[in-house]
C-alpha cells in the first residue's frame, strides 16, 4: 500500500479508532507502519476519561514488559508519543457519536466533523459500574469516590472502605493505605482475588483490614459520608464508621455503538470478537481491549489485540484494493 | 476573564493534568494548589465547594467541579 501523508485530507481515512486508551493508541502507531491513514478520537467514549485511557488511574505498573515500574500515565504517554511519532497518526478529543455503514466504508459523526472511514476499530474501553445502595449517589464527591489514585489525597488520616475483591480493588486499596489511617476491604465474596504479590502486599499492610462476605447496604452522613451498614456483623455491629467509601467493584463495556451497527454482544455487554484477529461479525469492524470477550484484560493484552486488529484492518483494505483493480 | 484562578488538584490526577494544560494553552494565569501536599488547602477546597473529588477549579466567584471545558470556557470568558 502506498504511504499517503495526512495532511491531503483531514476527515478521510483508513483506520478509525473509537478510544484513546493504550489499546487504541497502540493500534494506530500499528496502524501506521502498515501505511494505513489512522484517527483516534478519544478521549472519551462514556468512560470519562482522558487520553491514554483507563490505566492513567493507576498509581504503579509492573506488569509491562521493558518497564520494570512506571505510572499508569507514564506508560500511555510513552505509547500517545510513540503512535504520534507517525505522520499517518492523528489524535483527537473527540466522541464519536454515531456511526453509520455506506456501501463500502463507515461514516463516524462527532459534534465537530464528519469521518470517513474504511475500518473501524472498537477500542472503547469500560466505565466504572457505579454501587447502587441508599446514599451512594447522594455522597458522591462527598466521601464516595471511584478514583483512589485521584482523590486519595483527601482523606488523610481517615478511615474508609474499598467496596470490590479483585487485582484492581487491592491496588486501589493500597494506594489509600499509603494516605489514609485505616482502610477496610468490604468484599461480598468468600476471599479477595488479587494476584498473589498484590495479595501479600495487602496482607503485608498493616492498616488494611479484609472484611469477606459482606455487602454494603447503606451509606449514611450528613455533609459527608459518616458510616456504611453492613449486610452482616463485623465485630459485633452491622455499622462501621468511615469517612470515604471508594468502589472499584468492576466495569461496565461501552459497546452501544458497536451494537447499533449490528455487531454481536455477549451478556456481559463485550463485544464477540475473533480472537485470532480482533474481528467482529461485521466486514471492516474489529474490537480489541477492555471492550472485547477476552477473559484476561490487561494493558499488554488490549495492546497486543489493537496491534492485532491493526493487521486485520490492513489485509482488509489490501485485498479489498486488489479485488477492485 | 473575571477574578483570581485557583486550581486545586494533585500530581497524580490525571484530569488535574488535562485542566493545568487546558489553562497554560488558554494563557490563564493561575494558582497551583496541590491538595495532596497542604492538608490545610484541602480542607479550604471542601469547604469552597462541598467537593471531595478534584480537581476542583475556583474562578473570581465561580466553583467549577471537574475539568469541564465548556464550563471553564463560560467562566474564563473564553471563545
Amino acid at each position: 500500500m502506498e504511504k499517503k501523508k495526512i495532511k491531503e485530507n483531514e476527515l478521510e481515512y483508513d483506520f478509525i479508532i473509537l478510544g484513546a486508551g493504550v489499546t487504541g493508541l497502540s493500534a494506530a502507531m500499528y496502524g501506521a507502519r502498515l501505511g494505513l491513514k489512522s484517527l483516534v478520537l478519544g478521549a472519551s467514549h462514556g468512560s470519562e476519561l482522558p487520553v491514554g485511557g483507563v490505566i492513567t488511574t493507576t498509581d504503579i505498573v509492573e506488569n509491562y514488559p521493558g518497564f520494570i515500574k512506571l505510572t499508569g500515565t507514564e506508560l500511555s504517554d510513552k505509547i500517545r508519543d510513540h503512535a504520534l511519532s507517525y505522520d499517518l497518526v492523528k489524535i483527537k478529543e473527540e466522541k464519536a457519536e454515531s456511526v453509520e455503514k455506506k456501501k463500502d466504508s463507515f461514516v463516524v459523526k462527532t459534534k465537530k466533523d464528519v469521518y470517513d472511514s474504511k475500518t473501524i476499530l472498537f477500542a472503547t474501553g469500560t466505565k466504572w459500574k457505579k454501587l447502587d445502595v441508599k446514599g451512594s449517589k447522594e455522597f458522591e464527591n462527598k466521601g464516595v469516590a471511584y478514583c483512589a489514585l485521584c482523590d486519595a489525597v483527601l482523606f488523610k488520616g481517615k478511615t474508609v472502605a474499598l467496596v470490590g475483591g479483585s487485582d484492581s480493588a487491592a491496588k486501589d486499596a493500597l494506594v489509600l493505605a499509603e494516605h489514609v489511617k485505616k482502610v477496610y476491604i468490604i468484599y461480598r465474596g468468600e476471599q479477595i482475588h488479587p494476584e498473589p504479590i498484590n495479595m501479600a502486599r495487602v496482607k503485608a499492610a498493616k492498616n488494611i483490614e479484609i472484611i469477606n462476605k459482606t455487602n454494603i447496604t447503606e451509606i449514611k452522613g450528613d455533609k459527608s459520608v459518616k458510616s456504611i451498614v453492613l449486610d452482616r456483623e463485623f465485630n459485633g455491629k452491622n455499622e462501621l464508621e468511615v469517612q470515604g467509601v471508594f468502589v472499584a467493584i468492576g466495569h461496565i463495556p461501552l459497546s452501544d455503538l458497536a451494537k447499533s451497527l449490528g455487531v454481536k454482544i455477549n451478556t456481559k455487554g463485550e463485544i464477540i470478537m475473533d480472537h485470532k484477529t480482533s474481528e467482529t461479525n461485521v466486514e471492516g469492524i474489529y474490537a480489541a481491549g477492555d471492550v472485547a470477550d477476552k477473559p484476561f484484560k490487561q494493558a499488554i493484552t488490549g495492546v497486543a489485540e489493537g496491534c492485532t486488529a491493526a493487521y486485520s484492518a490492513f489485509e482488509y483494505i489490501t485485498k479489498k484494493e486488489v479485488r477492485s483493480t | 476573564m473575571e477574578g483570581k484562578v485557583t486550581l486545586y488538584g494533585s500530581e497524580t490526577c490525571n484530569w488535574c493534568t488535562r485542566t493545568r494544560a487546558f489553562l497554560k494553552e488558554h494563557k490563564v494565569k493561575f494558582n497551583d494548589v496541590d491538595v495532596g501536599r497542604n492538608e490545610k488547602k484541602a480542607m479550604e477546597m471542601i469547604k469552597k465547594s462541598g467537593q471531595q473529588g478534584i480537581p476542583v477549579i475556583e474562578i473570581g466567584k465561580e466553583i467549577v467541579i471537574g475539568f469541564n471545558e465548556e464550563k471553564l470556557k463560560k467562566a474564563l470568558k473564553i471563545k
